[in-house]
C-alpha cells in the first residue's frame, strides 16, 4: 500500500506527462479546479462588460487543451535549483468566444449565455469537488 | 496573481458598481422630466446619457468595467404650447426636457437585469469557495 505516501507528492513523476498512477486524479482534479476558477473570472469579465461598447467576449481554452498541454518541467538536481513556474489559471490561454451576436456598439455578449456557462461551471465544480472528497474518504478507509 | 476566484468577485463587484451608476443617472432624468428652465425661453433639464468603459486591473489582471462619461443627450427639447409657464417665451412655447419616460424605463429594465446577472456571478463565486472550504470539513 504505496497510495498514501504517494498523495503526498504534489507532483508526481511524469516522464511524458501521462503518469499512470491512480492518485492522479487529485492532480487532475485540481487542475480541475483551476481551470473552472479560470472560466469563472472569463465569465464574470464578460457579465461586467455585457454593455461596455466594443468589449468582445472572452473564453478560456477547453480543459481537454489544458490537459494535453504537458507543462515542459526542467530537472533539478540541486534543492537549490528553481523550477518553472507552476501554470496558473491566468496563463490559461484566454480566447475569443464564439460572437453569436453583435450589438450596434459592438459588443458581443450574450448575457443568457454566460448564464448558462456559469451554471455549467457551478455543476462541474461541485463535482470535481465532490469527488476529490470521496477520493480523500477511500484513502482515509484504507489507512484506519 | 491573485486568486481567480476572489478576481471574479471583484470584477461582478465592479459590474454592480457601473449598474447602479447607471441607474442613478436613470432615476434622475425620470425625476426631471417636466423640470423646465425659470426663465422665459431658458433650457429646460438636458437628459444624461452614461456610458462604460472596459479598464484592464493590472493587480487583477482582469477587465473591471468602469463608467468612462457621464454625458448630455444632443437631442433636441420638446416644444409645448404652455403661455402660464414661467419659461414660456413670447409665443407661450415652453421648452421641454428631452426625456422620454418609456426609453429610461427600458433603460431601468436592462440595467436591473444586468445587475442581477453581476449579482449571480457574486454569489456562485462565493459558493465555490464555500465548496472548497467544506472539503476541510469532514475530512
Amino acid at each position: 500500500m504505496q497510495a498514501p505516501s504517494r498523495r503526498i507528492d504534489r507532483n508526481p513523476p511524469s516522464k511524458n506527462g501521462v503518469p499512470l498512477s491512480s492518485i492522479y486524479l487529485f492532480e487532475v482534479a485540481s487542475q480541475k479546479s483551476q481551470w473552472l476558477s479560470a472560466r469563472q473570472t472569463a465569465i464574470a469579465d464578460n457579465v461586467a462588460n455585457a454593455t461596455t461598447p466594443g468589449y468582445r467576449a472572452v473564453d478560456i481554452q477547453p480543459f481537454s487543451a489544458v490537459l494535453d498541454s504537458s507543462p515542459i518541467k526542467l530537472a533539478t538536481t540541486n534543492p537549490a535549483h528553481l523550477s518553472l513556474p507552476q501554470s496558473e489559471p491566468g496563463a490559461l490561454g484566454e480566447t475569443e468566444a464564439d460572437p453569436t451576436e453583435q450589438t450596434l456598439s459592438g459588443n458581443t455578449v450574450n448575457l443568457e449565455q454566460q448564464m448558462i456557462n456559469l451554471g455549467d461551471v457551478n455543476r462541474d465544480y461541485s463535482m470535481s469537488a465532490n469527488i476529490r472528497r470521496a477520493f480523500h474518504q477511500l484513502i482515509l478507509a484504507a489507512l484506519k | 496573481m491573485q486568486d481567480s476566484l476572489e478576481t471574479s468577485l471583484r470584477i461582478a463587484a465592479s459590474g454592480l458598481q457601473a449598474q447602479s451608476a447607471r441607474l442613478r443617472v436613470v432615476s434622475q432624468n425620470i425625476a426631471n422630466a417636466q423640470s423646465t428652465g425659470s426663465t422665459p425661453g431658458s433650457d429646460p433639464y438636458t437628459r444624461q446619457t452614461v456610458s462604460f468603459e472596459s479598464e484592464l486591473d493590472r493587480t487583477l489582471g482582469a477587465n473591471l468595467v468602469q463608467v468612462k462619461s457621464i454625458g448630455v443627450d444632443p437631442s433636441p427639447f420638446k416644444l409645448q404650447h404652455d403661455p402660464g409657464n414661467p419659461a414660456a417665451d413670447e409665443n407661450g412655447m415652453v421648452k421641454m426636457p428631452n426625456v422620454d419616460v418609456l426609453m429610461e424605463l427600458a433603460d431601468m429594465r436592462e440595467a436591473n437585469r444586468s445587475y442581477e446577472a453581476n449579482l449571480q456571478v457574486a454569489k456562485q463565486s462565493a459558493d465555490m469557495m464555500n465548496t472548497t472550504i467544506s472539503l476541510m470539513k469532514d475530512a
